[in-house]
């Protein structure tokens, strides 16, 4: 069976700009994996290839084993802001993917409120976003992009705005629905920590052009507890990430 | 509304009519020249049965000429929004023709249209369809980009980013500019009434500016204001209707 995103060779330029080189990243069937990087690295830039909206300078990108350059409506996006429509309610933003997608609008509502009960959320379907916590929006999206149906999930730094508890609660709140179904998720981030609690396999981007530094595969087993983060092996390949994106003589591992 | 934002101009209007009625009583002033409150309220009970008649045809034509202008609003801002060589082309002149007073234009339209329905329409379009579409025009451009964003990256069609996210967004705006249109198309009907019609409140004050009957053209006066407001409301009804939600939370 063919990975779910393949990434080969890929390179971008804006004009004189290059932006990515020789970028190669797989996802592998529910695998969950993340890119780190500093910012302006050009992650957002790999997204847009990934959806659709540019086509690379050179290179290959194949979802689920079929070329996808150019090819719109084949991943499940979650923006850095939850982009929630002010006008619709709850159900009605989280249907929208799949409105899209052309699906019986009956059906998608059902699983829509289905999924809101599954995370609790269920007394918020007939809510509008302003009602809801920043937390709670960000679950709302994650949704939207999870009740979408597409094998590939893209999560552009989608934390990123959220205070450090928030996204604590967060992060459990995702493991627990991400291991309880499992899609393979590709996870854009600039926090090393987060990276590491989520995934199996981290890929460290380098500056702009953004190439691969290094792609570690994460050893803690699943379902993964957030007290992972004391552990000296999360320790020790937190440092050497960090060491690894801020310039620093790496660390012997 | 609340009570506390009705009293102030309640005491105000009430004030400036004790003070006119209490002037045309004190001064003798002749009734033809400025009639008392009292007498132009008197003017209304005797003449109700005419005037409502009046009332009626113009707040038909109101209506039809409103729905027209919208209509001419809505869609002249879509496909402006849709084309943008069309508006690069089109909206400096639509700005343009806003200075051209439609009292001066109105009898070329008689010429042109007869004395028909058709001219009296055309009055009230002219005057409803430019604040309808400047509102509407800038609303479909403000969508927030991280929807429009996100909705591209999920694979939208630019007609789907068109009438999920643009429409809707530009509804709010499109009411403020209805609004502002639904306090013109009365005047515009009354205008269009002047060039030549067998009733209608223009046509009665007409006929009563003839007649020197000045309280008869200050209960036509009130009439206009009255239905200016009702269709006012009926716009705003409307919008909390349609409109849900907040927008930019």
């Amino acid at each position: 069976m063919p990975e779910t995103l393949r990434v080969t060779g890929l390179d971008h330029h804006f004009g004189d700009l290059q932006v990515l080189k020789e970028l190669e990243i797989s996802v592998g069937r529910g695998e969950f994996v993340s890119i780190v990087g500093p910012s302006g690295s050009g992650k957002s830039t790999l997204l847009q290839l990934i959806g659709g909206l540019l086509e690379p300078t050179a290179g290959g990108i194949e979802i689920n084993g079929a070329d996808a350059i150019g090819r719109r409506g084949l991943i499940g996006y979650m923006p850095q802001q939850p982009a929630l429509m002010p006008w619709r309610t709850v159900e009605a933003n989280v249907v929208l993917a799949r409105e899209i997608a052309g699906g019986s609008k009956r059906d998608s509502l059902a699983r829509a409120r289905e999924w809101l009960a599954r995370v609790g959320l269920e007394g918020f379907a007939r809510s509008y976003p302003h009602q809801l916590s920043g937390g709670m929006r960000q679950r709302v999206a994650f949704l939207r992009a999870l009740i979408s149906d597409q094998e590939l999930l893209c999560l552009d730094e989608p934390f990123s705005a959220l205070d450090a508890m928030t996204r604590a609660d967060m992060h459990r709140w995702l493991l627990d629905l991400w291991e309880a179904n499992r899609r393979a998720v590709l996870f854009v981030t600039h926090n090393i920590e987060e990276a590491l609690l989520l995934s199996d396999t981290v890929y460290a981007f380098s500056h702009r052009p953004a190439t691969v530094l290094e792609r570690i595969s994460v050893p803690f087993g699943r379902p993964r507890r957030a007290e992972v983060t004391d552990d000296p092996e999360f320790i020790k390949l937190r440092r050497h990430l960090t060491d690894l994106l801020t310039g620093t003589p790496a660390a012997p591992r | 509304m609340t009570f506390r934002k009705v009293l102030p101009p309640a005491i105000t209007l009430f004030l400036l009519i004790a003070g006119w009625q209490v002037y045309t009583g004190v001064s003798g002033i002749d009734a033809w020249l400025l009639p008392s409150p009292k007498g132009i309220w008197d003017a209304a009970v005797e003449q109700r049965d005419v005037l409502g008649t009046h009332t009626l045809a113009t707040l038909e034509l109101t209506l039809y000429g409103l729905a027209a202008g919208v209509a001419a609003g809505v869609l002249i801002a879509v496909v402006l929004h849709l084309v943008p060589v069309l508006r690069a082309a089109l909206y400096p002149l639509l700005v343009i023709s806003q200075n051209v007073p439609i009292i001066a234009l109105a009898p070329l339209l008689v010429i042109w249209l007869g004395f028909g329905l058709a001219p009296k329409i055309v009055v009230i379009v002219l005057v409803c369809f430019f604040p309808v579409a400047v509102a509407t025009l800038d609303g479909l451009g403000r969508s927030d980009p991280s929807i429009a964003d996100y909705l591209l990256m999920s694979g939208a069609s630019r007609w789907q980013l068109f009438t999920k996210l643009q429409w809707p967004n530009a509804l709010p705006a499109m009411f403020s500019g209805l609004r502002i249109a639904a306090t013109y198309s009365v005047f515009g009907a009354i205008i269009s009434e002047w060039l030549g019609s067998e009733k209608g409140i223009g046509r009665y004050m007409i006929l009563q500016k003839s007649a020197f009957r000045a309280d008869r053209m200050f209960v036509a006066i009130a009439v206009v204001v009255v239905l200016a407001l009702g269709i006012f409301g009926l716009v705003a009804l409307l919008e909390k209707l349609t409109v849900r939600g907040r927008r930019n939370a």
